[in-house]
């Protein structure tokens, strides 16, 4: 008990729900929330970029609130509900928001973009009706294609004036 | 996988994360992980055990009082910026925290761990040398508290001695004569501030009598602009050549701020010194300039 040894694990059992689906999984302390959802899981709708927090691409929802998952560990969500792009047509409908970036061409690339759904997502039922609010919001992912034009007329198209109806 | 090896160890209570701190030289505490985990990243941080206590209950209180606002260990900053509760008692935090980085960093790191942190560049340890906030700190030897002002002892360096932690930080509440704003310049949008300021200002009788003025990214702590200061008490409006005093006085408390590759001396110097200007006369005339994401 007095050991310190004995305290901490370089290998930790980790429970989360990703989509809705269990995963009770034995994981490295040092596996990357980001490389769990990608590698162990299978998911690689998620994206990485830049790796420490910068660009957005790894965007995910845990517990309701959008996060980095390349700067978490898995360890740090244990226990939570994990949401990725792969859910948002999960019931093979897109969402208005993947929709409204479908019609508007609000990507080249796509790589931002599982980024960006995320991050809107997280946020669809607040009140993002300020222009200097949204672009904030925006500022939070980093997109090296489309110049941000296409993706803020695509999200004003689903938000009317920027707010965002439950959808 | 990008951090080195280590063993992860998560705390049941702030005792219990003391006690395995205490045994462990190569420990560092975890707490939303948004600096250390890409500090890891990096390799620039390799600790041999991480004691997680974010997931502590007992630390995750963001308390609002008429004497001021409590926040523990594991509270996140969006929790506090969204906390109807303590802006009203402390309208400097959220001011501050919309600064940080993006909504998404802000759902996971903490207030007291960007207190630990000390990055010269953050918002938050200028407000708490603005706001004479005070730290609780638990270790081997009990609970001490801290003022901010001995807090911050250099870059990424504070009084936190071998196997403490922060278990929650004060601010006491703002005097209801008082405004403050918080202003910065930033390469983009959610970058560290290249300079910024926290300024607290109130009047009675139409004429300034409290002024504080915390500049960051200037030195290895926060800045107090104390020549800054005297200049605003006793002014009522701040015309030209009140401007042009201020400028020079800000000009001067920010002596020799560090270069980098992102900005000069002389940057850094006349950046703070446009900024407590435009901030000043925002507060004392009352332009309803948004400044950002103040
Ligand atoms: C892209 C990006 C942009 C950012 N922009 C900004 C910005 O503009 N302004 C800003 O201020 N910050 C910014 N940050 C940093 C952010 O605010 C961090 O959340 C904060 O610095 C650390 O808090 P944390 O809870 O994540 O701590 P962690 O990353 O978990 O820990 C940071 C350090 O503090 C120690 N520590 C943490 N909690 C405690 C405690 N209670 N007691 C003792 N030691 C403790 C840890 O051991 C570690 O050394 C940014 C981060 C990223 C990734
Ligand atoms: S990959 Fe996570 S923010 Fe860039
Ligand atoms: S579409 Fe290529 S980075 Fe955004």
């Amino acid at each position: 008990m007095t050991d310190a040894s004995k305290r901490g694990e370089s290998e930790v059992r980790i429970k989360v729900t990703v989509n809705g689906t269990q995963e009770n999984r034995r994981v490295p302390a040092r596996l990357l929330l980001s490389d769990f959802i990608r590698d162990t899981v299978g998911l690689t709708g998620t994206h990485i970029g830049c790796e420490h927090g910068v660009c957005g691409a790894c965007t995910i929802i845990v517990d309701g609130a959008a996060v980095r998952s390349c700067s978490l560990l898995a360890v740090q969500v244990d226990g939570s509900t994990i949401r990725t792009v792969e859910d948002l047509a999960g019931d093979g409908e897109l969402t208005p928001m993947q929709k409204a970036f479908h019609e508007n061409h609000a990507m080249q690339c796509g790589f931002c973009t599982a980024g960006f759904l995320m991050t809107l997502e997280s946020v669809k039922n607040e009140d993002y009706s300020d222009h200097d609010d949204l672009l904030d919001l925006l500022s939070g992912n980093l997109c090296r294609c489309t110049g941000y034009q296409d993706i803020l007329n695509a999200v004003t198209s689903v938000w009317e004036t920027g707010t965002g109806p439950s959808s | 996988m990008k951090p080195a090896s280590f063993d992860y160890y998560r705390a049941k209570s702030v005792d219990d994360a003391v006690s395995t701190l205490a045994e462990s030289p190569f420990a560092k505490v975890l707490a939303g992980g948004q600096s250390l985990v890409p500090s890891m990243n990096f390799r620039l941080s390799t600790p041999s055990l991480l004691v997680d206590i974010g997931q502590l209950d007992e630390l995750r209180s963001v308390a609002a009082t008429p004497e001021g606002v409590t926040i523990g260990a594991a509270a996140t900053q969006y929790a506090v910026e969204s906390s109807a509760e303590a802006a009203a008692v402390v309208p400097g935090l959220r001011a501050a925290l919309r600064w940080i980085g993006h909504r998404q960093i802000r759902n996971r790191g903490t207030v007291c761990g960007s207190l630990a942190h000390a990055d010269p560049a953050a918002e938050l340890p200028a407000l708490a040398v603005a706001t004479g906030a005070t730290m609780e700190l638990r270790g081997p030897n009990g609970t001490r508290t801290v003022a901010a002002t001995d807090f911050f002892r250099g870059p990424f360096w504070t009084d936190l001695q071998a196997g403490e932690i922060i278990t929650h930080v004060r601010f006491p509440a703002q005097a209801p004569n008082v405004t403050t704003r918080v202003n910065e310049i930033a390469r983009r949008s959610g970058d560290f501030a290249l300079v910024g300021v926290i300024a607290s200002i109130g009047s009675s009788n139409g004429s300034v009598d409290t002024a504080v003025l915390s500049g960051f990214g200037l030195g290895a702590t926060p800045v107090r602009l104390t020549a800054a200061e005297g200049v605003l008490h006793g002014k009522n409006t701040l015309d030209e050549p009140a401007r042009m005093e201020l400028y020079e006085a800000a000009y001067s408390d920010a002596g020799d701020p560090f270069e980098d590759v992102h900005a000069s001396t002389e940057y850094r110097r006349e950046s703070i010194a446009s900024l407590v200007v435009r901030t000043a006369t925002a507060i004392i005339d009352g332009s309803s300039e948004k400044g950002g994401r103040s």
